[in-house]
């Protein structure tokens, strides 16, 4: 690798010149399991809407998950069971409610209530924080609060609904942003709910969109889009916090996610580092038991906030903001390890408007790996239950297990547990890359399980603002660098296709093409050739892992 | 100039403690432009402003700055306690900045809005004074008197003067530069009670007795104001220029010839460089061909007509010399630099501690320029607003789409920005060619990572 012939380094110099560049493409193949639509192409369709367009915008269109119902020649009834039955149960939380719902004016609340919340809003539990979310609903309602107590908050969210009201109802206009020198307040209106932000993070303008739009996904996973807009209909006051209730967990979960993992900022999923072999020999695994089952959608295997197969009905992809939300459910919610379990989700962007059923369990005791196999089945418990089983015995008898607990505590002998010194870069710091086509990404520190548990140990009276020298950057501090070039990369008015920057801290590049993008610390003050021939170095390197560091093919049943 | 009224949407002031009650809503408004708009229109607009700085203050200790709907920008600025200045421009929210059918349209950066409303406020406190000093029943008229004309004349678009503001400094040769220095020591010792507190020579600036940031306040009232005003008088006037060879007060406009035209003389809230705190002066500006310069008069001075007719007799000719050997010196100086600049590449220099500015294209106010991309300003503009990213050393390189590269040093307060159009070139190659423009066009100029 130290050779530094007079064509190897040609070869290097044109390596920041896209056409050359396109050649190497680590990762890239031809058949994709996520979706690769880009989460900023989304947010350009988010933000260029009109006050008249979002009304429309929300309005469901068809039903992917009836299409498959009937496709496999499932009875329509099923579906249409399953929808009254929900509604039903709606139905009667409204009427258990309505006698004790007030029905007091919303202005004269805001009165009463004005005193009281600005001694709230400065005490400890709020002041100082890094970032508030408020979710709320159209009518004003407090149905989340990041920190604090919602029901305190009411006042502060008859101001936030006056606002957003002021400026859509003489103006048709839609308010977007407020900012001070050190903070931006994000506004979000999305169907019957109001989603706010109030940050002193790095954060930019559209990153904060974005985390607001997870943040109602979340929500729609919880409910359907659906029922969320037929409560509201019905029930323009309805306290949402009602149906909502676990899920409050799952926001805040969410937001510390978002806030660490470059997966986010990237709208490209990580996987788990495996040997080529071990992760077909799972894959293998999952199609022989489960291709006999008719109405599964998907099987998905999971470990650690990576992904590590995805199985699935010809046809369909997800998405990979659904994977996040899938992340982050088996994430929160400890009791998937005791026990299997049988739960109803709603995945927004493959069909915001019903449910899938999953079955959702860790695959043993000694490995933890979560398998989520995701039907349109109401009643598939059973033969999910005895698939998962005799998928787990097959991991067994093939040392997958072993590949992959092998995986997931970094054993010193991978090449992908400790990438920067197999490289043998000394001046590279951090790396992050994403390949585009498969919406995927490799990081040279990955963020494991446990530092963001520990994370939210630290945190635990909450994103408090603190000023602390760092002796040792983690893979954190790394990725709250990239935020800025991410931006700048994506932004929708002047982006960038190369970023050079270079201080007293360090030397960031970032480097976007038409298939991948790339962002590195090197140390500072680096020399541009230097660099440039590191890069090179670099994608040589990812592309020799490719089979290892990302997932190559996208299986069927 | 610019189409003000498809760009400014608005702008006004406002004080919320000026009507308290409920019902008193438009005194709070102590200007709004335009003044067609309804007063209920008015009142919504700014009450709209009241309360998203009322907003923010539950979460931040900073004052509000900016509020974006979806086809508009508010950009806030609190000069004085309570006193808002809010300028409302028509911008889509994150729209890309499209090119149909051959027009572009630019999108303001919010950093030239924001400066519009400084200097706005900045020329206002200069000739008007404080808001909180001004009576309350004055404050209305005396607004509307400022503002009105301030807004229609500005220019508010995204090119490299606005992006930047700084002051063009004019290099001499040191023969050339003492007897500037002379002739101003010379004048202040015969008449002590001018103060001579700036040497402009066509829009650069050659000697400054303010305070910094005074400085770039006059500098651009000069320039951007007055100068352009009185060239186009000179250019009309034609022969009567060659009468006015010898200079003449150009401020008051109509020159000062009688003891009347004394009453006229500008009073200007000013610091000068060895003030401890701003004071009222009489504002005397002294024009000789292409050479002004400014003096100041302590408001308690008793004027005198046949001081001021003696100042006019030494200043005339004297000046008049000074300003043709400049004049000289750069035409010379144009052939030098005309030779350097075959460059096609375009730069700006800029010292945030003393002001200065220069660029490869002229930034007259009279020719202002278009040659520049308004992506590409936009980037500047990023670059140059987030100081902290560059630290005190530091460099970037930015490519654009289309295959436009920026390239932003910063060397302490220093600032060295360079444009390149060049599809085939790498990092390398850029960072090369900025390399040697730096050594260049700044010669002396010291530039750390090299």
């Amino acid at each position: 690798m130290a050779s530094t012939s007079k064509d190897h380094v040609a070869e290097n110099e044109e390596a920041l010149n896209e056409k050359v560049a396109t050649d190497l493409e680590p990762g890239a193949c031809l058949e994709s399991i996520l979706n690769p639509t880009d989460s900023f192409e989304e947010f350009a369709s988010e933000i260029s809407t009109s006050l008249e367009d979002r009304k429309t915008s929300l309005t469901i269109k068809s039903s992917t998950i009836s299409e498959i119902q009937n496709e496999i020649g499932d009875s329509s009834k099923e579906s249409s069971l399953r929808e009254t039955k929900s509604s039903d149960n709606l139905q009667a939380k409204n009427e258990s409610m309505s006698a004790s719902a007030s029905n007091s004016n919303l202005l004269e609340e805001n009165e009463e209530e004005s005193d009281e919340k600005d001694d709230y809003l400065q005490s400890p539990e709020l002041v100082n924080k890094e970032k508030h979310v408020f979710i709320l609903s159209s009518a004003g309602k407090p149905i989340y609060s990041r920190y604090g107590n919602e029901d305190k908050l009411a006042g502060l969210c008859g101001v936030i609904q006056a606002l957003v009201s002021v400026v859509e109802e003489p103006n048709q206009d839609i308010l977007r942003s407020i900012n001070t020198k050190d903070c931006k307040a994000v506004f979000l209106v999305k169907g019957p709910l109001i989603l706010v932000t109030v940050s002193k993070s790095n954060e930019s303008e559209t990153q904060l969109v974005l985390q607001l739009t997870y943040a109602f996904n979340q929500i729609v996973s919880v409910l359907t889009l659906t029922q969320l807009n037929r409560i509201f209909e019905q029930r323009r006051n309805y306290d949402l916090r009602r149906l909502l209730s676990g899920a409050e967990r799952l926001i805040d979960h969410l937001f510390i996610f978002m806030e660490k993992d470059p997966a986010f900022l990237l709208g490209a999923v990580r996987c788990l580092p495996l040997p080529e072999k071990a992760r077909e020999n799972i894959t293998q695994a999952i199609t022989s038991t489960c291709n006999k089952i008719r109405d599964l959608v998907f099987a998905i295997m999971i470990a650690g906030n990576q992904l590590i197969t995805l199985v699935r009905m010809k046809k369909y992809t997800l998405h990979p903001s659904d994977i996040h939300l899938l992340f982050n459910l088996v994430r929160s919610s400890e009791s998937f390890k005791t026990a299997e379990s049988w739960t109803p989700i709603c995945l927004p962007k493959f069909d915001a408007t019903g449910f899938l059923h999953g079955h959702v369990s860790y695959i043993s005791e000694d490995c933890q790996a979560c398998l989520l196999l995701l039907t349109v089945q109401r009643d598939a418990f059973f033969p999910l239950s005895q698939a998962k089983h005799t998928i787990a015995e097959k991991l067994r008898r093939s040392n997958c297990l072993v590949a992959i607990n092998d995986a997931l505590n970094r054993n010193k002998e991978l090449p992908t547990t400790n990438p920067l010194k197999h490289i043998g870069i000394p001046e590279i710091r951090h790396f992050m890359y994403k390949c585009k086509s498969t919406a995927q990404l490799f990081t040279s520190d990955p963020i494991s399980l446990d530092r963001l548990q520990d994370y939210r140990l630290r945190h635990k009276e909450g994103g408090d603002i603190t000023v602390k020298k760092i002796e040792k950057l983690s893979d954190i501090d790394y990725v709250r660098n990239y935020r800025q070039f991410c931006n700048q990369i994506h932004c929708i008015s002047t982006p960038a296709k190369l970023i050079f920057r270079s201080n007293s801290h360090d030397t960031v590049l970032a480097w976007v093409t038409n298939g991948f993008e790339l962002y590195v610390t090197f140390d500072p003050l680096m020399e541009k050739d230097h660099a440039i021939r590191a890069v090179d170095r670099l994608l040589h390197w990812i592309k020799k892992e490719e089979q290892r560091i990302f997932i190559m093919n996208a299986p069927t049943f | 100039m610019i189409d003000i009224k498809n760009k400014i949407n608005s702008f006004f002031i406002f004080n919320s403690n000026f009507g308290p009650k409920e019902g008193e809503e438009l005194k709070r408004i102590l200007f709004f432009h335009p003044n067609q708009v309804t007063p209920d229109a008015q009142k919504m607009q700014v009450g709209l402003c009241e309360a998203v700085v009322k907003f923010m203050t539950t979460f931040s200790s900073q004052p509000c700055e900016a509020l974006q709907t979806q086809t508009k920008r508010y950009i806030f600025y609190q000069p004085e306690k309570s006193y808002w200045m809010v300028l409302v421009v028509r911008i889509p929210y994150a729209t890309k900045s499209v090119t149909t059918g051959g027009e572009t349209k630019d999108v303001i950066e919010p950093s030239v809005m924001y400066d519009l409303l400084v200097s706005a406020y900045k020329i206002f406190r200069m000739f008007i004074g404080p808001f909180k000093n001004i009576p309350n029943e004055e404050i209305y008229s005396k607004c509307e008197q400022f503002f009105t004309p301030y807004i229609m004349s500005r220019n508010i678009a995204n090119n490299i003067s606005n992006i930047i503001q700084g002051i063009n400094y004019l290099p001499l040769e040191k023969n050339s530069f003492f007897k500037v220095m002379c002739f101003i020591d010379l004048l202040e010792i015969n008449y002590p009670e001018f103060k001579c507190i700036s040497f402009v020579y066509n829009d650069q600036l050659i000697w400054n007795g303010l305070a910094t940031n005074d400085m770039l306040t006059l500098y651009q009232y000069l320039v951007q104001t007055l100068l352009p005003k009185q060239v186009e008088k000179e250019i009309q006037g034609g022969a009567v220029t060659a009468a006015q060879r010898h200079g003449r007060f150009i401020s008051p406009s109509d020159g000062i010839r009688t003891a009347e035209d004394l009453q006229k003389l500008h009073k200007v809230y000013l610091m000068r460089e060895d003030d401890t705190e701003t004071k009222q002066y009489y504002l005397v500006i002294y024009r000789t061909l292409s050479a002004t310069i400014c003096f100041t008069v302590d408001v308690n001075t008793n004027l005198n007509i046949d001081n001021f007719r003696a100042l006019d007799a030494f200043i005339g000719p004297q000046l008049s010399t000074i300003a043709s050997s400049i004049s000289e010196q750069c035409t010379l100086h144009a052939l030098q630099n005309a030779q350097l600049a075959n460059s096609e590449h375009k730069f700006i220099y800029f010292n945030r501690l003393n002001l200065a500015y220069k660029t490869s294209t002229p930034v007259s106010s009279l020719t202002p320029s278009t040659a520049i991309k308004p992506e590409v300003l936009s980037i500047i503009a990023g670059i140059h607003s987030d100081r902290k990213s560059l630290g005190n050393y530091g460099e970037v390189i930015i490519k654009t789409p289309d295959e436009y590269w920026i390239a932003g040093k910063s060397s302490n307060d220093r600032e060295f920005y360079v444009i390149i159009q060049d599809k085939n070139a790498n990092l390398k190659d850029i960072a090369d060619e900025v390399k040697r423009m730096c050594e260049d066009q700044m010669k002396g100029i010291f530039f750390y990572p090299m």
